[in-house]
């Protein structure tokens, strides 16, 4: 039986995540906090992300 | 967010530049100002969405004349009017002046609508700075969509928490409490999943693309199937609204009432017991899957039984003798007795005979635990045997119960439809044509779940072939490793997602019960559904939990106790985010300006609102008639208050007399009759003025 992800804790969930998706975890939702004033059409986060990632994985 | 001051220039009724101060202290979080019915407390609630977004609330008529009518009259044509609002606050430490202004040219008698602009001065340190983008920065302290939470209207309150604005609620409830970007970021990934995806393409992945083609494949079939589930839960949400309106009349009508009552019980009824079905033979499947193979177990421990039956008759269990006690003795070469065993004699050939016939000790444990084992396996089966009956013995009393109250349901509706009068005919009617139209949608339903939870399943089984998928160059592995990186963000935050909703959903709905006990003096509690729904329920004496049908007033109290609530859960997310991601604390911490307060309410809600008022927000700014905010409100809300005002109506009237209204035991103008013109002005009461 699969585990239900409500079973564990955030905390738990993101100390399970390898130390690149950590990071690249919080830049994302960094990047997302800074344009929730913009409509949710609008794409530049998409852009910035990407860039995030090379950055973590170069 | 922390409100300073309003300034208005001509704005509507307010003639002239009028000034409130609005700043709160240590202790006293209240500013309170009275003005008559007409006299511009609406226009002072939506003098603070002008100023901060350009817009009026629907309510507010002729939204073209937003210049004051005297001062438009005064001014000659070809020359122009300012007309503005100044709203002064901070937010995380830095000082906010926002001034939407409009220089109106007058070219007739007529007022046209016109556009102001926006300016935004921001005080740093003591150095002051225009704002490059404004609006955009107005935005990012309170985005326009939550605006509504913090400056609305008591009295049109409850279409807050109206059904067919709860997609609009739960989508600005998400972004006060920390899950917009959370969604946002499941929008996003995607589509940054694509970018690597088609580079991996390039650099001569080809299997690892071609996996990643059928993955977005998918991924666009489950999007255009999240469109259609939540096309399919709007249209519901609506058809349950009407449906639900309809039977509130039911239940309002004088003959139709008693047994529409009688059938919200039992249809309550019918599906406690649906679900005790549901959940007991959940429970069934559930100890089968788990212990079902005791009920194969019963030979197995028999036969155990008759073998070591056998083995102890035959004397060799337990054994007289253990193997590892004649060994020994051979070892040493000479017996307990003291006989030496010496090769070849009798004594030795007679001990090494018992060699055979010992136990060894190993299979004798073995053999003591096993046979204790048999033992529970038996009392094992026998409680399985049992559990499973008594689950369906439960089981088919559920199933009774459900038959019974399908058969009293199915006969209370058609007493109603039979109802000799029509206009119970025409509604029972209606509500069975919404009723039907739900289940239609709800069948609906079922097939998108399916095909999502199918489109998912696609999805993961593509993602677990494009791991093990291998690829070439090391460009290519990279491509590939980012791609994975970026699923792996993916699925993290659907956990989040997950836990988040849910933790918010709980916090929510028990701090709605909680703001809404300190107010109400029935025996009324709200409830939050998966859905952000709110409904307020009623346990009778018999157990029974049954819908409210609520007044305008139990209306208000339900709504304002959600906003008092979603402000209160903002608060503690803005400050657990502030510790652990270092996002300022002041996000997520707004006022609340309210119209109207007590519009709907008598006289023991009031006060008990009231008493609630200065704990709903950090800063209150509340706007009541002379005749609602007087009293008890106003002996409640004393001791928080930090500014006082009056909104004094200046009215050319002459049939009527002034009134006076009485604060800080003076009297101060509250209506003026036989003025030049109509006008509203601002005076903030305090104990040196006049």
């Amino acid at each position: 039986m699969s585990e239900s992800p409500t079973d564990r804790t955030e905390a738990e969930i993101i100390a399970s995540l390898s130390p690149e998706a950590r990071v690249l975890l919080k830049r994302v939702l960094e990047i997302e906090r800074g344009r929730l004033h913009l409509s949710a059409a609008d794409t530049s986060a998409i852009e910035d992300i990407h860039t995030a990632v090379r950055g973590v994985l170069p | 967010m922390k409100l300073v001051s309003i300034e208005l220039t001509n704005f509507r009724q307010f003639l002239g530049t009028q000034h409130f101060a609005l700043a709160t202290t240590e202790g006293r979080n209240v500013s309170l100002l009275f003005g008559a019915n007409g006299a511009g407390k609406t226009t002072l609630l939506n003098a603070f969405t002008w100023a901060l977004y350009g817009e009026m609330s629907q309510d507010v008529e002729e939204q073209v004349r937003i210049a004051n009518d005297s001062a438009w009259r005064a001014t000659r044509i070809g020359d122009s009017l300012d007309v503005s609002v100044t709203v002064t606050f901070e937010h995380e430490g830095h000082s906010f002046k926002a001034q939407r202004h409009a220089a109106i040219r007058k070219a007739s008698e007529a007022q046209t609508r016109v556009t102001p602009d926006i300016q935004l001065w921001i005080t740093e340190n003591g150095e002051s700075r225009l704002s490059d983008a404004p609006q955009r920065k107005i935005d990012s302290v309170l985005p326009k969509q939550l605006s509504r939470f913090f400056f609305f209207n008591g009295e049109r309150i409850d279409k807050l928490v109206h059904r067919k604005a709860y997609a609009e609620v739960k989508q600005d409830i998400k972004t006060l409490l920390g899950l917009e970007q959370v969604e946002r970021a499941l929008e996003h990934l995607p589509k940054v999943e694509r970018k690597f995806s088609n580079e991996l393409r390039k650099l001569g992945g080809e299997r690892a693309a071609d996996i990643q083609g059928q993955i977005e494949t998918q991924q666009d079939r489950l999007g255009q199937l999240r469109t259609s589930l939540q096309r399919e839960l709007d249209e519901i949400a609506a058809l349950t609204e009407d449906r639900e309106g309809v039977v509130d009349l039911l239940r309002q009508h004088s003959e139709a009432g008693p047994l529409q009552r009688q059938l919200d019980e039992a249809e309550t009824a019918l599906v406690d017991a649906r679900r005790m079905r549901d959940r007991h033979e959940a429970e069934r499947m559930q100890v089968i899957a788990t212990k079902g193979f005791l009920a194969f177990s019963g030979v197995l421990a028999d036969r155990s039984s008759e073998l070591a039956a056998e083995l102890h008759q035959r004397g060799s269990l337990p054994a007289p003798i253990k193997r590892e006690f004649v060994d020994s003795i051979l070892e040493a070469r000479k017996c307990i007795c003291d006989t030496d065993l010496l090769p070849g004699s009798r004594a030795l050939l007679a001990v090494e005979g018992w060699r055979e016939k010992a136990g060894l000790a190993e299979v004798e444990g073995a053999w003591q635990r096993l046979s204790g084992q048999v033992s529970n396996l038996r009392d094992a089966r026998a409680e399985l045997r049992t559990r499973i009956q008594t689950l369906t013995g439960d089981v088919t009393s559920d199933r009774a119960s459900i038959d019974r109250l399908e058969g009293q349901v199915s006969e209370l509706r058609e007493m109603v439809r039979q109802l000799p009068l029509e206009e119970v005919s025409r509604l029972e009617g209606r509500r069975q044509d919404l009723q039907s139209q739900i289940d239609t949608h709800n069948g609906h339903l079922g097939v998108v779940r399916r095909d999502v939870a199918d489109a998912e399943t696609q999805i993961e089984q593509l993602r677990g072939q494009l791991r093990a998928a291998e690829v070439g160059d090391e460009q290519a592995q990279t491509a590939k490793r980012r791609m994975e990186l970026v699923q792996t963000v993916e699925e993290t935050l659907k956990q989040i997602l997950e836990i988040r909703s849910a933790d918010m959903k709980q916090r929510l709905d028990t701090k709605v019960k909680a703001v809404f006990a300190k107010i109400t003096v029935k025996p009324f509690y709200p409830e939050l559904n998966d859905d952000f729904e709110l409904s307020l329920l009623q346990r009778h004496e018999d157990g029974a939990i049954l819908p409210v049908p609520k007044s305008t007033g139990e209306n208000q109290i339900l709504s304002l106790s959600f906003v008092a609530a979603v402000s209160e859960l903002a608060r503690e997310v803005s400050a657990e985010r502030a510790r652990e991601e270092g996002v300022h604390q002041d996000w997520g911490t707004y006022p609340i300006v309210m119209d109207a307060a007590f519009g709907s309410l008598d006289l023991n809600y009031q006060r008990e609102v009231s008493r609630a008022l200065a704990e709903m927000a950090p800063q209150m700014v509340v706007l009541v008639s002379k005749s609602q905010g007087q009293g008890q409100v106003l002996a409640e809300l004393k001791p928080y208050v930090n500014h006082l005002g009056v909104i004094v109506s200046h009215s050319t009237n002459t049939a009527q007399d002034s009134e006076t209204i009485e604060l800080l035991g003076r009297d101060f103008p509250y209506i003026r009759t036989g003025a030049d013109s109509n006008w509203a002005e601002l005076l903030e009461v305090t104990n040196d003025s006049r």
